[in-house]
């Protein structure tokens, strides 16, 4: 049973979602400040966090920030609006998916699935690219030997790019793979993750030469010269 | 950006077009102004010079005329009486050299009954004297109480091109008939240097009266141009011009209630702006309140809805009505929220470079439209778009076309040109010819009866601006043979544009 700690700070909100989530089968803790909600991720290590973007005190992005500097949890935000500045900096923040307000529970529902899934084991062997080893039986990667810390979606997004070394996956193709999106996946999902997991794995983010830009198309992955 | 782009040349001809206009209207009071006083220079000038060149001509002649013809009968006369009756050729011949011999410098003709004789060999014959003047000459005085028998008669001729006085006497008592010719070129050449002079002048004073006419013109135009200049800035919006008020004049008068017009005008336009960005502002805060007890009631009816079977049956009618009702308040506060979004601007795109047919296909499929909706759509174009936006102009144009038209519906993508043209089309009455125009108004219902229809009455209004954020449109036209057809397109940029800032 999924354990999740919902961070939300309007009562009727929280009160709702706590009872539509439990009856999908979740076992949730729930927090009404971003305060609060740090105290409980210490204490009961819950295996996702539901998180609500406009937050007294410190906000959810800040959160979220907090969170990534020691935990790789899954993080799913609450978030207003599609186009808004608060889903690019969220998911600049560490989040790995949003879903907007008012949320429907079976959607919600949908995501969290989809997020727990992709720390999945799926295969047993591992690739090397340059001095990046990735495990799929243990579901690590290191770089130089040094364990990286990479969350369920950064590695599989790894994972997904390094079965097809060498070939472009557009966006939407990655959303489908790794977020289970459908059509209408956003493309800024992709290009934050892409960000975050440069950050790791290349050793000038800036000018990456594993995960490659193919302009018009999307992303691949190469093995460097 | 690529709609004031699309303005923007749209106006340059429209631009060009004013300013000719302007410079033909202006010209055209300048050229009245000219013409008005050059005809009052040339009036005065012309009048003046004509007078005076009568006059002088005049004079002139007559003061020539006098002497040489005073001359003329005093030197006949004195000649004259001396000749004999039965004087010969030879004495007339001299006779008329000594009567031209004078300072009046004019030619002689004598005649008699037997000869003519000249003062000059070669020089003037009888037959350069008119008719009429010979005939006066020879007439008796009918006078009976006159002294003199005949008189001396004069008459301006032009002969060989050049302008002579002639005159012409009969001695008294039978005598020779004598005739001069006094030649008035000179007198001619004076007239015609004055007759230059004048003309000169006239022409000065027409030039003259052509450059008071320019300045008098300017100094009425260039105020007229200023005040015209300002009013088009006041019709482009620029609110805030003003005019600088110099003098007390007509002009200065008009300037200032020019001014005192603009800042009425501004303050107006400032207290509606104000006042309907109030109202946006409180529609959009009102949405956004809307949404927080929106999604706690959202979750709740999604437990109720699942529970519904277990309810007792007089209840669960009202719990369905509940869910489905708050499903449609969802949709509306959603699409409110997505209009105030584009009223304020706020809009924003997030694009993806997508198959077009995919998504097409997938939105009637998210929707169970596939069956019922024709689709032509190859693959292989491939668009930068936002996909959800799309979505919603497409769900709202296909749904639109399954509610009000009739089945089959069609939907067609085509590239034309550097244009993705979406048409879809459907087989109903079509839309009645003065609903057209309004298709696209937020909360315009067709008929009364409808009015409350599964729509927000948002759709194709959202619909439209979200064509026109990705700087397109679409169109509504009822087909020739029934039922409507709504034509989305949208612009294909060749070059994608650039994303990121990595070296590749």
């Amino acid at each position: 049973m999924p354990f999740l700690l919902l961070i939300e700070d309007d009562d009727a909100i929280r009160a709702s979602l706590e009872l539509a989530l439990s009856r999908q089968g979740h076992r949730v803790v729930a927090a009404a400040s971003g305060e609060d909600g740090l105290k409980l991720l210490r204490e009961q290590r819950p295996d996702l966090i539901v998180l609500d973007v406009m937050l007294p005190g410190i906000d959810g992005f800040e959160v979220c920030r907090r969170i990534r500097r020691t935990d790789q949890l899954p993080i799913i935000l609450l978030t207003a609006r599609s186009d808004d500045i608060d889903v690019v900096v969220g998911l600049e923040s560490g989040a790995d998916d949003y879903v907007l307000k008012p949320v429907q529970p079976r959607v919600l529902d949908a995501r969290i699935r989809a997020v727990l899934r992709r720390g999945e084991r799926d295969s047993s062997d591992s690739a090397a690219f340059g001095s990046i080893v990735i495990d799929r039986s243990a579901m690590t990667v290191t770089k130089n030997g040094e364990d990286l810390q990479l969350t369920p979606t950064e590695l599989r997004l790894l994972l997904e790019l390094s079965r097809r070394p060498g070939q472009a996956l557009s966006r939407q193709q990655l959303l489908r793979l790794v977020w289970e999106h459908d059509y209408l996946g956003d493309s800024r999902l992709v290009d934050a993750c892409v960000q975050r997991l440069r950050a790791k794995i290349e050793d000038v983010p800036s000018s990456p030469t594993l995960i490659r830009t193919v302009r018009g198309v999307g992303y691949r992955l190469d093995t460097p010269q | 950006m690529i709609k004031e782009h699309h303005l923007d040349e749209l106006s340059e001809p429209a631009r060009l077009n004013g300013w000719k206009s302007r410079l033909l209207r202006l010209t055209s009071l300048r050229l009245r102004l000219v013409a008005v006083f050059a005809a009052v220079a040339l009036t005065a000038a012309v009048s003046a010079s004509g007078i005076a060149y009568w006059l002088n001509r005049d004079a002139v002649l007559t003061r020539a005329q006098n002497a040489s013809l005073n001359d003329f009968r005093d030197a006949m006369s004195r000649t004259a009486g001396s000749l004999s009756l039965s004087a010969s050729c030879t004495d007339l011949g001299e006779a008329a050299a000594d009567i031209a011999n004078s300072t009046q410098n004019y030619q002689v003709l004598l005649i008699d009954n037997q000869c003519t004789t000249t003062s000059q060999p070669g020089g003037f014959s009888i037959a350069d004297v008119p008719a009429t003047l010979r005939k006066a000459v020879e007439k008796k005085n009918p006078k009976p109480n006159d002294p003199s028998e005949y008189h001396l008669y004069w008459q301006r001729v032009n002969l060989h091109g050049q302008p002579y006085l002639v005159g012409g006497a009969k001695m008294i008592g039978g005598g020779p008939t004598g005739y001069m010719f006094k030649s008035l070129e000179a007198e001619r050449k004076d007239l015609n240097s004055l007759a230059w002079s004048l003309g000169i002048a006239t022409a000065l004073a027409l030039i003259g009266a052509a450059l008071l006419a320019q300045a008098a013109a300017s100094t009425v135009l260039r105020p007229v141009q200023r005040l015209g200049d300002a009013a088009r800035r006041l019709g482009e919006g620029k609110l805030d011009t003003r005019l600088r008020v110099s003098g007390t004049d007509e002009l200065a008068d008009l300037s200032r209630t020019f001014n005192h017009t603009a800042e009425r005008l501004e303050q107006r336009v400032e207290e509606l702006s104000a006042r309907e960005s109030a109202s946006r502002r409180f529609v959009a805060d009102m949405s956004h309140e809307l949404r927080t007890p929106l999604t706690a009631i959202t979750a709740v009816a999604e437990v109720l809805e699942d529970e519904a079977e277990s309810f007792d049956p007089l209840i669960a009618p009202a719990v369905r009505l509940v869910v489905s009702e708050t499903r449609r308040l969802n949709e509306l506060v959603e699409n409110l929220m997505e209009v105030t979004r584009f009223d304020a601007g706020t809009a924003k795109l997030v694009s993806d470079e997508v198959d077009v047919a995919d998504q097409v296909t997938a939105c009637m499929d998210a929707r169970a439209w596939l069956d019922s909706v024709e689709l032509d759509a190859p693959r292989g174009i491939f668009v930068r778009l936002d996909p959800r936006r799309l979505d919603v102009i497409l769900a709202n144009l296909i749904g639109n076309a399954l509610k009000h038209g009739g089945s089959p519906v069609r939907v067609k993508v085509r590239q034309v040109g550097e244009e993705l043209v979406i048409e879809v089309a459907d087989n109903g009455p079509g839309i009645p010819e003065d609903v057209l125009p309004h298709v696209f108004d937020r909360f315009y219902k067709a008929d009364a009866s409808r009015a409350r229809s599964e729509g927000s009455g948002l759709g194709l209004s959202i619909a439209l601006e979200n064509a026109h954020i990705h700087g397109g449109g679409i169109t509504a036209a009822n087909r020739r043979g029934g039922g409507a057809v709504f034509t989305l397109r949208l612009p294909m940029p060749k070059e994608a544009p650039l994303e990121g800032s990595e070296n590749e």
